[in-house]
């Protein structure tokens, strides 16, 4: 099956009307397949060129800078700016569509300090652009890893930490339908 | 070299705008194209090149298109760019014209609409986004848009009133074009203000609305153009630079900054000259850096910028300055029809320079600008392009 496909069926099983227990996105490029399991043991992992040092994000095959085939996940630190944040109010996605109903949903850009900037979930709807966060990974309900920004305070290196402010999100459990269709 | 000799845009079409429609993307391209031979009164074998743009076409590609409509072409272009796919399709047929590579070029961007066939275009819109984007939400572009528009609002002191004055004059100006999906509706500032939330700042409509429809225009010699008797606008300069300014964290400009200058020498003309402007409005914001990065006002200044201008197509407007902008009402009012919507500025240009386009027309129109932007890959839009276009000689 092609990832086209893939994404195809998954879009179909989004329906609502199909769907009891939705799920956050699930898809991913083989690369994003890499990206979660390269963050699986560490609070950060990203590519990065051994030629000549860029830290790459979104992940790709070949180095953005100079095109050289030598990325490989490397522990990266976690330290970053808030560039802007968001509050969604609106989603073509069933998980996100029942978690809105409940309250917006905060994300935003992070310049990390390595180098590339990053999309990521807000663990804190305090935080403001400007201001130094991190970002660690964590699994989301269906098993990829995503980036969550925090406050700076937070000891993002230990791993019930960043369990405690994942599941503070709502992102490790399924979204249930809670009546009819 | 960016500018151009002799190169004609004839025979704008709008094709089909509709909400939402069970038919494919090649019949509201093949429509677009049957519409051209008509309006034109050319024989469709005297149309020997095609530049196709549409994110809808599924299996099929330009060459497909060919054979589904008959045609015979030495010169085959497919450029899927979204909102630059119109002023790039026409960048390199004018090229083509100028080299006698073709004769009669069709320019056609069309897309359709299935139902929650939105998703299905965000979810796979790009590796980048499905890796980096998708999962944080939004699912589309809204996350993006108000990421940077939070972003500008933050550094220039833009507020929701200023990217109204863009939203509330566009839908003004499809009040007066029968073909906008939203040009039955009038829309007022608490209207506007009061709108459903639906990302950050950006709210119910800053948002286009996709819809399945077609745009066109065949791109021919000035001569053969005066010889068919076929009333056109001719490309002066253009220009085109993607994944400019790449180290800015959050977009606030794009690659016009670049060679937006050179436009105008190339011309002979500023931006004081341009009696009108149609960006690519996929948010009120994106519109307000064009008007910036074109050299409009300086970056920073668009929300000044736009409450001292009246962008209504009539003038109709109380601000002092007057600027006709998106004068079908852009794809705020009409509809974003997939890459149609990169085509629509170029389109209804091309039918205000040729005192087409009815009930909207501006009053002695001679030259204008339209600029191209587009392609969320992942956090910002990469395109940009810009042409002017001047009345061709009766």
């Amino acid at each position: 099956m092609t990832i086209a496909e893939k994404m195809r069926q998954r879009l179909r099983l989004n329906r609502p009307s199909l769907r009891a227990r939705a799920r956050p996105p699930k898809q991913r490029t083989p690369l994003g397949q890499n990206f979660s399991a390269a963050n699986l043991p560490v609070a950060l992992s990203m590519p990065v060129c051994d030629t000549c040092g860029h830290v790459q994000y979104p992940p790709t095959e070949l180095c953005g800078e100079c095109l050289a085939d030598t990325l490989v996940f490397r522990e990266t630190d976690t330290q970053g700016t808030l560039l802007a944040k968001t509050e969604l109010h609106h989603s073509v996605w069933e998980f996100f569509k029942r978690r809105m109903s409940k309250a917006p949903w905060p994300m935003g850009s992070v310049k990390l300090d390595a180098g590339p900037v990053v999309l990521a979930h807000l663990a804190d709807n305090t935080l403001a652009p400007g201001q130094s966060v991190q970002v660690f990974s964590h699994t989301d309900a269906s098993r990829s890893s995503v980036l969550i920004a925090c406050d700076v305070s937070q000891p993002v290196g230990r791993r019930e930490v960043r369990r405690a402010l994942t599941e503070a999100t709502g992102l490790t459990q399924i979204a249930v339908r809670e009546k009819g269709i | 070299m960016s500018s151009y000799q002799g190169v004609a845009l004839v025979s704008p079409i709008s094709f089909g705008y509709q909400k939402q429609s069970p038919r494919s993307a090649a019949f509201f391209i093949g429509s677009v194209l049957r519409e051209l031979i008509t309006t034109s009164a050319i024989d469709k074998a005297e149309i020997d090149g095609l530049a196709v743009s549409s994110f809808s076409l599924g299996v099929d590609s330009s060459i497909a298109l060919v054979e589904h409509f008959g045609l015979e072409v030495r010169w085959l272009e497919q450029i899927n760019v979204g909102g630059v796919s119109g002023l790039l399709a026409l960048r390199r047929a004018a090229r083509a014209i100028e080299a006698g590579d073709a004769g009669i070029i069709a320019c056609i961007g069309g897309d359709t609409a299935h139902h929650r066939g939105f998703e299905a275009t965000a979810a796979n819109f790009s590796s980048f986004s499905i890796d980096g984007a998708f999962p944080y939400g939004a699912g589309g572009p809204n996350a993006a848009f108000s990421l940077i528009t939070a972003n500008y609002m933050k550094r220039y002191g833009a507020t929701r009133e200023d990217f109204a004055r863009i939203c509330l004059d566009q839908r003004y100006n499809a009040n007066h074009y029968p073909m906008a999906l939203l040009g039955h509706k009038p829309l007022t500032l608490d209207a506007y203000l009061g709108a459903r939330p639906i990302a950050g700042p950006v709210h119910l409509f800053d948002c286009v609305m996709p819809c399945a429809g077609g745009e066109g225009f065949l791109v021919m010699s000035t001569e053969r153009a005066r010889a068919l008797q076929l009333p056109y606008a001719e490309l002066r300069v253009a220009d085109e630079l993607h994944n400019a300014h790449r180290k800015d964290p959050v977009q606030d400009r794009s690659g016009w900054t670049t060679y937006i200058d050179d436009l105008y020498q190339q011309s002979g003309f500023g931006p004081e000259d341009m009696q009108f402007l149609q960006t690519y409005d996929d948010y009120p914001m994106i519109s307000m850096m064009q008007m910036e990065d074109l050299g409009f006002c300086r970056k920073g200044e668009g929300p000044a910028f736009v409450q001292r201008t009246d962008m209504r197509f009539d003038g109709s407007g109380s601000a002092p300055g007057k600027l006709p902008h998106n004068t079908s009402g852009g794809q705020l009012s009409c509809g974003q029809a997939g890459s149609a919507a990169g085509y629509l500025g170029l389109t209804e240009s091309i039918r205000q320079l040729t005192d087409r386009a009815g009930s909207n027309q501006i009053l002695n129109v001679h030259r204008g600008l339209v600029s191209g932007y587009g392609m969320v890959n992942y956090d910002r839009g990469l395109c940009s392009a810009a042409a002017i276009l001047s009345r061709g000689q009766s």
